[in-house]
């Protein structure tokens, strides 16, 4: 069976470990309970007759005197970058994991995440900020791991983009 | 390297075994899981197959072998049982070593810290967005707070204006009305408006020197509409604008009046009237009325109680049927006697309970006899004041008395 690195990135508290267990176990709980290091989950999804296996590492979150440790994603065969729609500074913290992905490993395929859809009353990003960064090439999907909303397509997305 | 002997080496080596719960695993350059040993179960790896690969078996391994950097460690990395090992890889000629040493304990209060440190965090972070936004609406509601004030200068501006306007306005009515008369015959008036422009107006002038005429007109409702069409209408009558009108002939002007002010071309508006016409030498009062309260003629020496006559005539209000008729009343008008001629606001007044005062209180305010130096128009209107509880009235305050 073939087998995918997949890295979860982002800052702290955006939802990386909520969209697993909602991925993984289809559950989600409201308490925030913070990663400290790394947890490895796996799931096997069918991509058309083909089955495979997908290595999802749950990376801490970066804060202010911890960044993501690049050699943890050595291998992977792609990420999703998370951010927290609520919360624009974790915007700005993906921007700045995503370019030090490139200086160190190269383009990855990747898609980046607005999570806590659910909170549209509270949605903070501009429009203006996130086409910019469309335009640099980054592809967007929101997704809630509170309801479920965009959380399997997305993760499917990009199996399906890693299987190619 | 510590330089120690090795004793104290196997001592310390057996304390990191029991302490750390060491667990290996050997995998070779095909990736091929070549040994398996130490606590695996305490990590939940248990089962491991040696000479199958390594990476189906623990997906830790997917993607890291072959090693690019050695030695390579991958702090507190939760394992399938729940304990959290480092994870120490080492290359050893063409295989890797996998040392898992567990930090479970460490892992647990660095997590403590971490989450205390991010719930405080969240909240700071939570609080600013909270001022930011507290600050927004603040700066919007400075802005409205001075938009509004702007509006309301505005406003009050036009409402001085307007204010100005009325009361010039309202000057001017009162400046067309006739003075009072004392020869050959006394009559006086008052004329109290609800608002600063009323629907009331009225007048009186000889036709000849014979036929002396009486009006009060009452337009529905108050304010400068009502006050310009009373006006209007008073001034027909007064330079007797009405073509092919005999205007000593209360009956005939009335049905010109209402031919010429039909509701229709004056804004929904109508009016009631009483107008009369007293023929000084025959001592007789002609009179018409449109909708009108009747006038009301107290004979007598003004010091003494009087009887009350009630001078009705039917007619309906000027301005609502183009086809109306108005019948003419007459009566003898002989001295001593005082004419009354009013409109409803004079009587129809209500108390601060909410009950109306009757038509009959005020016919008896009317007759009574009036003293030495007592105006009785005075009285009239005091007592519709006091009847009422304040000084400003619901409707118009207008009647006018003549006196023989």
């Amino acid at each position: 069976m073939l087998q995918r690195k997949i890295c979860l990135l982002g800052a702290f508290g955006v939802g990386k470990t909520s969209l697993v267990r909602r991925y993984v176990d289809t559950i989600f709980s409201d308490a925030y309970l913070t990663t400290v290091g790394v947890k490895i989950d796996k799931k096997v999804v069918s991509l058309g007759a083909e089955q495979v296996a997908l290595i999802l590492w749950d990376i801490a979150g970066e804060d202010e005197v911890a960044a993501v440790r690049m050699s943890y994603l050595r291998g992977a065969a792609g990420y999703l970058l998370v951010a927290d729609g609520t919360r624009p500074e974790t915007l700005e913290a993906a921007t700045s994991i995503q370019s030090r992905i490139v200086t160190e490993l190269g383009r990855v395929p990747f898609l980046a995440l607005l999570n806590k859809a659910d909170l549209a009353q509270d949605w903070a990003i501009s429009a203006a900020r996130l086409q910019a960064l469309e335009d640099a090439g980054w592809t967007f999907r929101r997704t809630s791991a509170k309801t479920g909303d965009g959380v399997e397509a997305t993760f499917e997305e990009l199996a399906a983009l890693l299987a190619r | 390297m510590l330089d120690l002997p090795a004793r104290i080496s196997n001592s310390l080596f057996a304390l990191v075994q029991t302490q750390r719960a060491v667990a290996h695993l050997l995998v070779d350059d095909t990736q091929t899981l070549v040994q398996a040993g130490g606590h695996l179960d305490h990590y939940g790896l248990s089962g491991l197959r040696c000479g199958e690969p390594a990476c189906d078996q623990v997906p830790l391994l997917e993607g890291l072998l072959p090693l690019a950097e050695t030695p390579f460690l991958i702090r507190s990395m939760e394992m399938p049982s729940g304990r959290v090992a480092d994870v120490h890889f080492i290359a050893d000629e063409s295989a890797v070593w996998i040392l898992l040493l567990d930090v479970t304990a460490e892992h647990d209060e660095a997590r403590r810290v971490q989450q205390k440190a991010y719930d405080m965090t969240l909240l700071s972070q939570r609080e600013a967005r909270l001022i930011e936004q507290l600050e927004a609406a603040n700066q919007e509601l400075t802005r409205a707070h001075r938009e509004l004030a702007e509006s309301r200068e505005a406003l009050l501006r036009t409402h001085h204006r307007l204010q100005q306007e009325l009361r010039d306005a309202e000057r001017y009515v009162r400046a067309i009305l006739p003075a009072p008369l004392t020869q050959p015959f006394a009559l006086d008036w008052r004329f109290v408006p609800s608002t600063e422009l009323g629907g009331d107006s009225f007048g009186y002038h000889w036709i000849d020197p014979e036929h002396f005429a009486l009006y009060l007109i009452d337009v529905c409702g108050h304010g400068v509409g009502a006050a310009l069409l009373s006006v209007a209408v008073a001034d027909t009558l007064r330079s007797e604008a009405l073509p092919r009108t005999d205007f000593r002939k209360p009956g005939e002007v009335l049905a010109a009046l209402n031919q010429a002010y039909q509701m229709a071309r004056h804004d929904e508006l109508f009016c009631t009237v009483w107008y009369g016409v007293y023929h000084r030498d025959a001592g007789l009062l002609r009179y018409a009325c449109a909708g009108h309260p009747p006038a009301i003629l107290v004979s007598g020496p003004r010091d003494c109680a009087g009887q009350g006559r009630s001078l009705a005539a039917a007619g309906p209000c000027v301005g609502i049927s183009a086809a109306a008729s108005y019948r003419e009343e007459q009566c003898s008008l002989g001295s001593p006697a005082r004419l009354f001629v009013f409109s409803d606001g004079t009587f129809e007044i209500s108390r601060p309970d909410g009950s109306q005062m009757a038509f009959s209180d005020f016919t008896d305010m009317i007759t009574r006899p009036v003293e030495e130096g007592e105006c009785e128009l005075d009285r009239l209107l005091n007592y519709a004041r006091q009847v009422h509880g304040g000084e400003t009235l619901e409707d118009d305050f207008t009647i006018l008395r003549m006196a023989l």
